[in-house]
């Protein structure tokens, strides 16, 4: 079951709502329905979320990310849809059980933070439990907790008014942590933050969802952020949806122009992982085999590199087409003395921005080896540059380099679960 | 050629208002006579009572005074259950001593040098039952203060209120100094406190000067009837104000009602004040009430209207009731322009003063109207100079409460 489930959500402001709903709903845009007077601000949005998933929905000022996330607590009524949080329709809950659900099932960082001013950082921070009716005692202990997490020891008995911003803004997060429950709405919670503490909390986000196995769904408009957070994301247009999916799947397959051009900029070095860039390993040669055996196989595909690997995939090293020539001419019989065992490994998972360096030391392409050396795709140089164009798609063809493998398949979400599917025990 | 001559006219016909108004006045005299006679009772004591605690307060009431202040510190600290006993053991006393005169027969039983210090301090005949009974709830009360190991703040409270309680006594009982000074002093103190010692300089070179002018009585009189009729005023427009915030259609009904209520010259409404409760304060305190509430009513309205949206959703969005979120978020920081309306409401009572002076309120009010129909210059001024004297008074008292912040408040309830 989803912990959320938004279905044709709708939220239209102003009298005529019922009418614009329906034009809406036959494909106008919300320009085009200026005339009744209405703003649509949501239109016709529908995802589920997970339970432990972080869900990220970004969008432009005004493309109607807060209007949805008030939708999802029953802050705001949708004017057509439905919102079910762990299968209970919200919308149709009274108001007494709604108030119970959201004490109990989701809590929320504000925009603009919405701390009470006239309570303390501790205070602020308790208010969920207090609501709960937690006892003093327990709750400002919690609270101190959640304040911590956050990097607020000691402010606890300041006002908001003393604090920056970017501190206001953890004292929201504290807020929502202390109230401990399994959905968090987060709406641009890390906008007011500096870039260095920005990243710090995203990091701390990702741990604490790690540990906790929170269900957060996540607004903002930094496309970086998204991609670094959500496991998918939900790109909103003047409040429709204009596609949701991985970080990757946007990048690699964006639905239109327009969310074609919004990943432009998008730093996809560290969006991109070793194993979304790498190509399976094309051809590989067994250690048992001969030299005359390995030159046919390497003359057949091309190639000037080839990696050795044992029959499970573990792998050996790399052998050269040249010193392989030359032991065929002098009559070598075993590869063994050929192998340069001394090749550059790379994890699956590290982040494409990590790789260049590795990738500039070493003559040879990297090789991606999972937790068990088993070589599960290889990332010539030339494949790691064209994974920085953007927009790079399946069929675009990145130029031959001479110490390539094999002709480089530009980056994307296919590529991935091929190499995976290539290795036995990749994904385990 | 003249000025053309109408010959015809429109006839427009006469509708009997003024009639309509009498009958309705009359229909509900009639059928809600008791209701108006209750609220007149009740009104009527309070102004009595608080005249008496202004004008000549007796010491038990002073020392129920100073044990309000301290028990308000027990309060905010950890000793809600200690407070509750006391208060609860001091009423049943006094009430069994109302009724058997049972506190007498206690007071034989407790330790006698309480008491001989007692009666040699303010004599023998002062020593009676009532007072007995408060000076030992206020001990008791001191007691648990420091029990509970009540923050400083509290402490301090504790200790200054028995010690000011302390000197009034002695000033009054063994000094002797009349007990229009005292209050003066005291009012002063109060001053002090709130504002600051600029406001309390004004008000004891103020209030002397009343004094001296011989209109303290009057003055008194006039200030507990604009303090019962401000606290009637401000518990019927906060919540108005407070609903009108939550309905925009109670709005715009309340906007017109408001404007009728605060533009209707008050005369007009004193002739149906003294028609339900006859000559005297009580009318006074009516008529006072329906002008001075407007301003509760719209910046009550305006202050709740305008608590930042986001701070109301937050509150829902972590599930708090409607109630706990008027109660914990909106009224705290509505509460600086509900304070200014307050203040408003205390203004325009004080501009009811001489009108409630000719229907009998008595008070300063009332010199200066009989200023006016003696044409008696002197006492007209003298009186229309102790109005504006309370009149600044009350204005700074209520200004500076507004000062606070709702974030400043908290601060400073942090730093206690
Ligand atoms: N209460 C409201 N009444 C009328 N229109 C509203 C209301 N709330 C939002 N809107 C409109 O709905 C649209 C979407 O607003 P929303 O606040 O959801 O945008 P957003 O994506 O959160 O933008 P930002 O990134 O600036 O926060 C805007 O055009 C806004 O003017
Ligand atoms: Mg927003």
């Amino acid at each position: 079951m989803p912990a959320v489930r938004a279905s044709n959500l709708y939220k239209v402001f102003g009298k005529r709502a019922p009418k614009a709903v329906e034009l809406l709903s036959d494909g106008r845009h919300r320009d085009e329905i200026r005339e009744l007077d209405v703003t649509a601000a949501v239109i016709d949005v529908s995802f589920e979320v997970e339970p432990g998933e972080i869900f990220v929905v970004m969008g432009l000022s005004g493309s109607g990310k807060s209007t949805l996330i008030r939708m999802l607590n029953g802050l705001l009524p949708p004017t057509a849809g439905s919102v079910e949080v762990d299968g209970t329709n919200i919308s149709a809950l009274p108001k007494r059980a709604l108030r119970t659900l959201r004490g109990e099932k989701i809590s929320m960082v504000f925009q603009h933070f919405a701390l009470f001013p006239h309570r303390t950082v501790l205070e602020n921070a308790a208010y969920g439990l207090e609501v709960r009716g937690v006892p003093r005692a327990e709750r400002h202990e919690r609270a101190r907790h959640a304040l911590g997490l956050v990097g607020l020891e000691g402010w606890e008995d300041k006002v908001p008014q003393q604090l920056s911003g970017g501190m206001q803004q953890r004292v929201g997060l504290a807020r929502a942590l202390t109230a401990d429950t399994d959905i968090i709405l987060m709406d641009e919670a890390f906008s007011a933050l500096d870039p260095l503490i920005r990243r710090d909390m995203q990091t701390q986000l990702l741990q604490l969802q790690a540990e906790l196995g929170k269900t957060i769904i996540f607004i903002t408009h930094d496309l970086n952020e998204a991609m670094r957070l959500g496991d998918r994301i939900c790109v909103l247009r003047d409040g429709r949806v204009a596609q949701i999916g991985t970080a990757e799947e946007i990048l690699s397959q964006p639905a239109n122009d327009y969310v074609a051009q919004f990943t432009e900029d998008v730093d996809r070095t560290r969006v991109f992982t070793a194993s979304s860039v790498m190509e399976p390993p094309i051809p590989v040669i067994d250690p048992g085999h001969g030299p005359r055996a390995a030159l046919r196989t390497m003359r057949e595909n091309q190639t000037v590199t080839a990696f050795v690997v044992h029959r499970d995939r573990r792998l050996v090293g790399v052998v050269r087409e040249e010193a392989i020539g030359e032991a065929v001419r002098t009559g070598v019989k075993d590869l063994e003395g050929l192998v340069v065992a001394d090749v550059e490994r790379v994890h699956p998972d590290t982040a494409v921005a990590d790789l260049f360096q590795q990738a500039a030391l070493s003559p040879y392409p990297l090789a991606v080896v999972d937790d068990d050396e088993r070589l599960v795709g290889v990332i010539p140089r030339v494949t790691l540059l064209a994974a920085l164009a953007p927009g790079a798609s399946e069929d675009e063809q990145a130029p031959e380099g001479a110490d390539d493998l094999v002709a480089a398949a530009a980056p994307n979400g296919a590529a991935r679960s091929e190499g995976a599917d290539g290795s036995e025990g990749g994904q385990r | 050629m003249g000025a053309p001559v109408l010959t015809h006219s429109v006839e427009v016909p006469r509708i009997p208002v003024g009639q309509w108004f009498e009958s309705t006045i009359n229909w509900l005299r009639a059928n809600l006579g008791f209701v108006f006679d209750l609220i007149g009772e009740v009104i009527g004591a309070s102004v009595d009572f608080l005249s008496v605690l202004l004008t000549a307060p007796s010491a038990t009431f002073l020392t129920l005074i100073a044990a309000a202040v301290v028990t308000k510190g027990l309060l905010e600290g950890r000793g809600r259950r200690a407070t509750a006993v006391l208060w609860g053991a001091f009423l049943l006393l006094y009430l069994a001593e109302l009724l058997f005169g049972a506190a007498a027969a206690v007071i034989g039983s407790m330790p006698a040098p309480l008491f001989v210090w007692a009666m040699e301090l303010f004599g023998a005949e002062y020593v009676y039952p009532p007072l007995v009974l408060a000076l030992l709830l206020l001990t008791a009360l001191a007691v648990a203060v420091f029990a509970t190991k009540a923050p400083r703040r509290q402490r301090y409270t504790a200790i200054g209120a028995v010690a000011a309680l302390l000197a009034v006594l002695t000033l009054h009982f063994v000094v002797g100094v009349q007990i229009d000074l005292i209050t003066l002093l005291l009012l002063a103190a109060l001053a002090w406190v709130v504002s600051g010692w600029r406001l309390a300089l004004f008000s004891v070179l103020g209030f002397l000067l009343i004094v001296s002018m011989d209109k303290w009585q009057d003055a008194m009189s006039s200030l507990a009837l604009i303090l019962v009729a401000t606290v009637v005023a401000v518990v019927v427009a906060v919540p108005i104000g407070v609903l009108a915030a939550y309905s925009n259609k109670l709005s715009g009904v309340l906007k017109p009602v408001l404007d009728f209520m605060q533009t209707l010259p008050a005369f007009v409404y004193l002739i149906p004040a003294i028609f339900f409760f006859g000559i005297g304060q009580v009318p006074g305190v009516i008529a006072t009430v329906i002008f001075a509430m407007p301003p509760g009513v719209r910046l009550t309205e305006l202050g709740i209207r305008q608590v930042d949206k986001e701070l109301v959703e937050a509150g829902e969005a972590f599930g708090a009731p409607d109630l706990q979120i008027l109660r914990q978020i909106q009224l705290p920081l509505a509460l600086t322009t509900i304070m200014a309306g307050i203040n408003q409401v205390i203004m325009l009572s004080l501009s009811m003063v001489v009108i409630a002076g000719m229907v009998g309120a008595g008070g300063l009010g009332n010199v200066v109207y009989s200023g006016i129909a003696r044409s008696d210059m002197p006492l007209g001024f003298e009186g229309g100079i102790a109005v504006v004297v309370l009149a600044i008074y009350l204005d700074r008292l209520t200004g500076a409460v507004t000062r606070y912040s709702p974030a400043l408040r908290a601060q400073k309830a942090q730093a206690g």
